[in-house]
Order: structure tokens, then sequence, then C-alpha cells
């Protein structure tokens, strides 16, 4: 019995469906993409193929062995305890002769139809040393050879993440080297949630765009900068299958130059009296002109409006000047954060910012990701990780206030001393809540500006 | 959640941005004041004043930024009550339990309330967050936090022993999260709760390896599949804005300067030895001064040496027996090598004012903090095993008090 009710607008179908790009894993855990459009046949590269109506309707998740091009559900699969056993490979060489089966014959073997299973157990049967090896040898042995034969595949559920994986495996270059703990962090920081308004910069092939829209939920407003003439097609949004209400409500593009507010976008005109019109065509073609230029200029509006809550930004331009130039739109309090394959880009970008007066705290972190192989007596971290996941940086627009400073600034001398007995009272009178633990502030106030970048984070 | 308005309002909970590693959160009761090192403050004057304002102290001594809450801002400003979780776990989490606008999730324990107030927020109005804390006082702590935070409608808190108990939701939710002592006491509960229409996903958050393992055993035992294990932390960068970095070459120039002016000082020594020897001969006998080799001469001269080299540098003017007149060169910056005269006539050595940035990782930062095992569940129907129903399904609403 749910809870809540379900009439929870999804941002996508929990099942597979016809038109869908779905995401398979298959034996050798390589990842393919496969289009199921309703009555055709979808072809896994030379593992084969199945009906995709046998697909269509079907939850995500589930591992399927294709039989004359239809699908079998194998039941999910739990990790087998493996027995210690004394044997070593102590008595095992290479290059032996061990396996008197021959291509030709597990060809044959494959062709008459018998089952995978049953050829590797025809292999084991004739392996000359198999019964020397470790268990987990043998294991290994298994598990390689199932890859090798196994005509199954299993649906992957098109979550952010798993999205995210797809493309950093398959092309990291094409998502600036976002990867899904530096993307999650990024949607954290920039406080994404249904109904906020956010400006984005994506030059990932629409990675983050994708990201921003998953934790919106089709609520709020997603206003996007892109550097061609039309709305870029964002081609991870592909992957995630959403529902139209999810993208059609709340993404809206301007590009470089539409987004300048001293610029005069050149439009064709559109309002044309009626008795000038002379055809439907004409008219018709006059109306859609006319949709264009007004959504154009209320997305101007709206961005020269401002007050966004934040600005996500993973462009291959100077991030300096698109701070410049979009920062103004960003409210007080909103984040900004940029991401950026190279630390450079980024170091440059803070030094820059740190002499500007409204970024509080402009600061850089890397995301560092270790995956771990946890089996039964063979738990250990993956021996080929990924190096990098791309640099983050994150600070909070502020309206500054020069006189603050200027006091500031004239009392910075005679403040030293006095740094110890303010520590005391630091929890005060009127605060409502205690403050955390650490007390031990060294830093003036005043220094907060000048030292940032020697403080730790966290 | 929180406000969403441009100005401050009365009652309004903000963070106050004192350093950044001193957050703090304030509600806003005009009456009260807030003092701290940082300056004194009427809650009355910061009504009405835009989020994100730098504040100046009313004795115009310090200033602080007043901040709307976020859910990462309440996790640097919140009191501790437990060890809490931060950006980088909360984030990998979150994403890989896929939790997003309308998810259901179940979190255990509380806690600290870090992990619930992003959870809550990404959810949304459309979503639900069912968290369980077995700590009473903590529990009571955190139903009044999440009342005053606005989130009663997204948060259900139960006070209770989910490993003993179980949950208090059948076939609901989306995604589990596990921060207890012994997850694996809560394995076959979450089973429970988690729906059965679709995948659902399971974490277990843990410090130490040896609960890792009783898990994925439990995990395993229990039916969940692609079970893996993750390890996240943040490194931050410390960036400083430096001079460009010396070539050798200026360097190699330097020393060359200093070692002619090293030669240049020995031969006017010598000169000024042979001057001083033959004078001194010509006083005592002149007849004898063209036996005397040149070596012997500088020989003889070594005391005078030393005595023109001490006056020359205590005095510290220059040489003025040079052939060439020398000039004093300020090459400023302590790590200078230390040969600040050259002799004029060549170009003095060029002082670049560019600058660079420079990054490096901090030295100390967060090597540790626990192990994610993450597991799902996919919606494969074998022949349901008999459950006796402990944990009967009850709307939120129930649940709650």
């Amino acid at each position: 019995m749910a809870a809540t009710s379900s009439s929870v607008r999804e941002s996508r179908d929990s099942t597979v469906q016809s038109g869908d790009l779905v995401l398979l894993r298959i034996p050798n855990g390589d990842i393919k993409g496969v289009k199921v459009e309703k009555d055709t046949t979808v072809t896994i590269g030379r593992l084969g193929s199945f009906y995709a109506n046998e697909l269509i309707d079907q939850p995500y998740g589930l591992t399927y062995e294709m039989v004359d091009k239809r699908l079998k559900v194998v039941p999910p699969r739990t990790i087998q305890e493996v027995e210690d056993t004394d044997a070593t490979n102590e008595l095992i060489n290479d290059g032996e002769f061990v396996q008197p089966l021959t291509i030709d014959e597990i060809q044959k073997l494959k062709v008459s139809g018998v089952h995978v299973s049953d050829i590797i157990k025809k292999q084991i049967e004739q392996h000359a040393n198999y019964s020397l090896k470790t268990e987990y040898s043998k294991e290994k042995y298994k598990k390689r050879k199932e890859e090798k034969y196994s005509k199954s595949f299993t649906t992957i559920e098109p979550t952010l993440y798993n999205v995210c994986d797809y493309w950093f495996n398959k092309d990291k270059t094409r998502i600036r080297d976002i990867r899904a703990d530096s993307l999650s962090q990024m949607l954290n920081l920039a406080n994404i949630r249904p109904g906020g308004r956010y400006i984005a910069v994506d030059d990932a092939s629409g990675l983050v765009v994708a990201g921003i829209l998953d934790r919106m939920g089709g609520e709020g407003r997603l206003l996007t900068i892109c550097d061609t003439d039309s709305p870029p097609p964002y081609p991870v949004t592909a992957n995630m299958n959403f529902k139209p209400h999810v993208t059609s409500n709340v993404l809206v593009s301007l590009n470089w130059a539409t987004a300048e507010e001293d610029y005069t976008p050149i439009i064709p005109p559109s309002d044309i009296p009626e008795d000038q019109i002379r055809s439907e065509r004409q008219k018709s073609r006059l109306n859609k002109r006319k949709a264009v230029t007004d959504l154009l200029s209320n997305t101007r509006d709206e961005l020269f409006y401002g007050e966004f809550d934040s600005l996500i930004v993973a462009s291959e331009y100077d991030p300096w000047s698109i701070l410049e130039k979009l920062s103004p739109y960003v409210a007080g309090s909103g984040s900004i954060v940029v991401h950026s394959p190279h630390i450079q880009i980024l170091s440059d970008l803070q030094t820059q910012m740190r002499g500007a007066s409204q970024y509080l705290c402009p600061n850089i972190t890397e995301s560092f990701l270790r995956r771990y192989q946890v089996l039964p007596g063979r738990t250990h971290p993956t021996m080929v990780t990924s190096g990098t996941g791309g640099f983050v940086l994150h600070a909070i627009k502020i309206y500054d206030d020069p006189n603050a400073s200027k006091v500031i600034f004239d009392r910075r001398k005679p403040k030293k001393p006095k740094a110890d007995q303010a520590t005391e009272q630091h929890v005060t009178s009127g605060s409502d809540s205690p403050l955390k633990e650490d007390t031990s502030i060294e830093n003036t106030a005043d220094t907060i500006m000048l030292d940032v970048g020697s403080q730790k984070v966290q | 959640m929180w406000s969403t308005a441009r100005e401050i309002a009365a009652g309004d909970l903000v963070i106050l941005w004192l350093t950044r590693e001193a957050l703090q959160p304030l509600v806003i009761t005009p009456g009260k004041d807030f003092n701290s090192k940082f300056g004194h403050y009427r809650h009355a004057d910061l009504v009405g004043i835009p989020y994100g304002s730098k504040v100046a102290s009313r004795k115009g001594k310090g200033f602080i930024h007043v901040l709307r809450p976020t859910p990462e801002l309440w996790t640097m400003a919140l009191p501790h009550r437990t060890q809490i979780l931060y950006l980088a776990d909360i984030a990998f989490i979150t994403s890989h339990l896929n939790i997003k606008p309308g998810s259901r999730v179940i979190e255990a324990g509380t806690g600290s309330g870090s992990f619930s107030h992003s959870v809550a927020r990404t959810v949304g109005s459309a979503g639900h967050l069912w968290s369980y804390e077995f700590h009473e006082v903590r529990a009571g702590k955190a139903r009044e936090e999440f009342a005053r935070h606005g989130m009663n409608d997204i948060v259900t808190l139960t006070h209770r022993n989910v490993c003993r108990e179980g949950f208090t939701v059948t076939d609901t939710v989306d995604s589990v999260f596990l921060d207890l002592p012994a997850p694996w006491e809560a394995v076959e509960h979450a089973k429970q709760a988690l729906r059965k229409d679709r995948t659902t996903r399971i974490c277990c958050f843990s410090p130490c390896m040896e609960q890792v393992l009783r898990t994925v055993n439990a995990l395993n035992d229990a039916g969940f599949t692609e079970i893996t294990m993750y390890e996240t932390l943040l490194r931050p960068l410390d960036v400083s804005h430096v001079p460009v970095l010396t070539p050798i070459g200026e360097i190699s120039e330097k020393l060359k300067q200093a070692e002619r002016k090293r030669e240049d000082k020995r031969l006017k020594q010598i000169a000024a030895g042979r001057q001083q020897s033959a004078s001194k001969r010509k006083r005592e006998d002149g007849t004898r001064m063209d036996d005397q080799s040149p070596e012997a001469a500088e020989d003889s001269t070594a005391v005078e040496r030393k005595r023109i080299k001490t006056d020359e540098e205590s005095a510290g003017v220059p040489l003025d027996v040079l052939p060439e007149p020398v000039q004093v060169m300020d090459l400023d910056g302590p790590e200078d090598f230390d040969a600040p005269v050259a002799p004029s006539g060549r170009s003095p050595v060029p002082v670049s004012t560019a600058k660079i940035s420079v990054s490096k990782v901090m030295s100390e930062v967060r090597g540790h903090t626990s192990y994610l095992t993450f597991a799902s569940l996919q919606p494969f129907s074998p022949p349901p095993p008999e459950t006796e129903s402990l944990t009967a399904a009850v709307t939120p609403a129930d649940v709650e008090s």
C-alpha cells in the first residue's frame, strides 16, 4: 500500500516504451544503446537480435536471454560463495595443451543449438588442468566462458547516474569529463529542486541540462545559453527518455548574442496587416514566426529580470567572461557552480573572482571516487579506475556593502589582540541555535576575503 | 522548505556566514540582538534586506553575510548531535539511489539531519522521506527542527529501532539509506519496505570494512543484486596567485655578475697591494724591486687585501677603485640570490611583474568518511516467501507522533 498518492507525475515511464533509447549491458560488461521501436527487430551487434515488442512495457533492470528472437527472463543472480581450498597454481603451466575441444567443435555445438551452460560444462570436462585450479580460478574461468558464449543482456534503467556513467565510459571528452559524482555535487551545490529557476551553460552534450531537468521534475525554469543559432539538441537528454512535460514546460534557450541586453536581434516582421496576407501558408508561416519571436523576447525579458537561483557552467569558453555576463542575473545568496576538466582554468577563475566583490568564498574541489569489488573473500578496489571527474568551483553570489569593508580595513590592526577574548562570547544571547563545536576561529572577519584560499573547506 | 522571497522577513531562518569555518543558523526575531566577535547586529535591522547581503556591524566593527539556507549550507551550520554526512557522500548517494522529485525514500537513522534536509529538498512536495531515529532525544530534536523548517509535509519522523522493529511502510519506497551500526540487521526489513514493481535501491553507509562484508552477505542472502561498494571524497584545492617562476637564466646571470665582481675586486686588491708594497719598497730600498716575482708580491699583500675588503664592506661604499663605476640595484624579493650588485653597462636583470595562479591539494584533507555499499532489488517475482506481516502499512499521518 502506497502511503503517498500514486498520481505523482513521473519524469519518465518505469517501463520500456516504444521509441525509447534503451541501454543494455551485454555479457562482457559493455553497454550498448539501442532504439526500441514497436514492431521492429533490435540487433545488438554480433550478440544477436530480438523482437522489440518483447521488451516494450517490461520494467528496467531484468536480464534476458535471446532465444529465437524472443526474450526469456533470467532470474537475478546473487553472488555464489566460493569455498576456499588448498589448491594453488603451483603445478599449472601456461601455454600447455589443456583443451582438446577445438574452436570448430565448439562452433558446431553452438550452431546445433546446445545451451551455453552445456558447452561450458563440456569444456570443463575436457580441460586437463581444471581440477588443479583454485576455486576462485574456476569461478573466473566459468565467468569468462559465459561472457564469450552467452546470448543475454540486461536492461539498464536510464537514471541520471546510469546515463552519466554510460557517457563517461563511452566518450568522456564529449561530456567534458563530468563523472557521476562530480555531476551530483554540482546539482547539490546549485540547490536544484522542483520549482527553482536556473541558468545553465552546457557545452557537455547536455549532461548538465539532463541532470538539472531530472532534478526539477517538470517544475520551474531552466534557461540555457548556447553558442549556436538555434537551441542545441543536448544529445544526452535523449538517453533520459523524459516525458514531454519535463522539458517542454521548463527549458528555454538563448545564445550568446541574444543574451546580450544591448543587442537587438534581427527578426523578420511577423505582424503583417491581415489584408496583405496572401495565403493560408503564409499565414501559418507568419504565426510560427510570431511564436518564435515572442518566445525569444519573453526569454530575454526573463533573463534580464534576473533573480535566478543558480548559475551552472560547464563550458568550453572563458568562464570569467561567462560569469561577467551572467552573474548579474543570479539572485543574492544564489550559487555559482563552474565545472572544468582543467584545474588551471578554475585556478585563474578563482583568482579573478577573489578580486571581485560579489562572490563569497569561491573554492575549488576535485572529487575522488573509488569502486570496490565486493565478492566474499575477494574484496578489493578495482584494478583500473577513473583518474578524474574534473574540478568544481563553487561560490555564493552576494551583495557587497563597500562601507562595511572600508570600516573593517581601518580597524584591521587594533583588532588582532582582541581576537582571543572575542571567541569566548561567540554563542550569544541573540542566537537561537548553538554554534557547532568548532569555535577555534582564528580569522577575524576582515581577513576572510584575503586568504580564503588557504582555508580548509567543510 | 525555506523562504524563497528576495528579502529577509521576521521569522525566517537565515544562515550567518562569519567565516568559511563558522556558519551559524539564526531565526530572525525582531527585538533580539546578535553579538559576536564579528560585530553587533539587531535582528530588526536584517528584516527587509535582500538575502545574500553583506551587513556591517552597527558599531562599524566587522561584518557578516546573511544567506538563504540551503541543505548544503545547513550541513555546514547545523548543530551536531552525531557524526554527519557531508556533501560528497550526500551527493553521490542521492545520485546512485536515483533520488529525484517524487521519490519515496527511507532513511535510518536520522542523526543530525544533514542527509534528511538534502533529500527533502530533492524529492520535493511530490516525494516523501520516512526517517527513523532510535535515540529518543535526538528524534525529538530532529522532529522540532523539521517542523521549524517547514518539512512536515515531506518528512515523517519515527522514533524506532528499525533493526528490531522494522519500518512503518511496506512495498512503498524507491530507495533505502541505512546509516546504522549494524545495517545487516535491517536489510530484510528494508526489502519489505521497498516497492516490487520496479528496480529499487539500497545504500548502507559504514565506516569499517568488517561492516561492509557482513552487509554484503546480508544483501546477497536477501536477494539483492548488483552489489557494489564505493568510496568518495572531496579534495579541496588551495589556489595562490604568485609571481611567474624565475627562469634559471636569470639566476645564472646573477651568479656570473657576482663572479665578475669578485674577480674585479681581487684584481683591484692585487693592484692596490702592488702599489702599497711598491711605495713601501721605494721608501725602504728601491734596488731590490726588480727581483721580486708578482706572486711574491701578491702573497705579501694578503694582509692588506683583507683589510681593504673589510674596509669596503663595513663602510658599504661603492668600490671607487673599480675600473667602472658600480651601481647598486635593488632586486627586491626575499628569496633573491645574495648578489645585489651588478656592474653598470649591462642592462639590469629584468624583474617580471606577471603573476600566475597555481593550485595544490590542501595539506590536510578528509581521508575517509565511510564505505558506501549499494545494491538493487529487481522487479523479478519468484514465488513469494511466506512473510508474517510484522510491519503493517501505515499512512504517514498515522506514524507521526
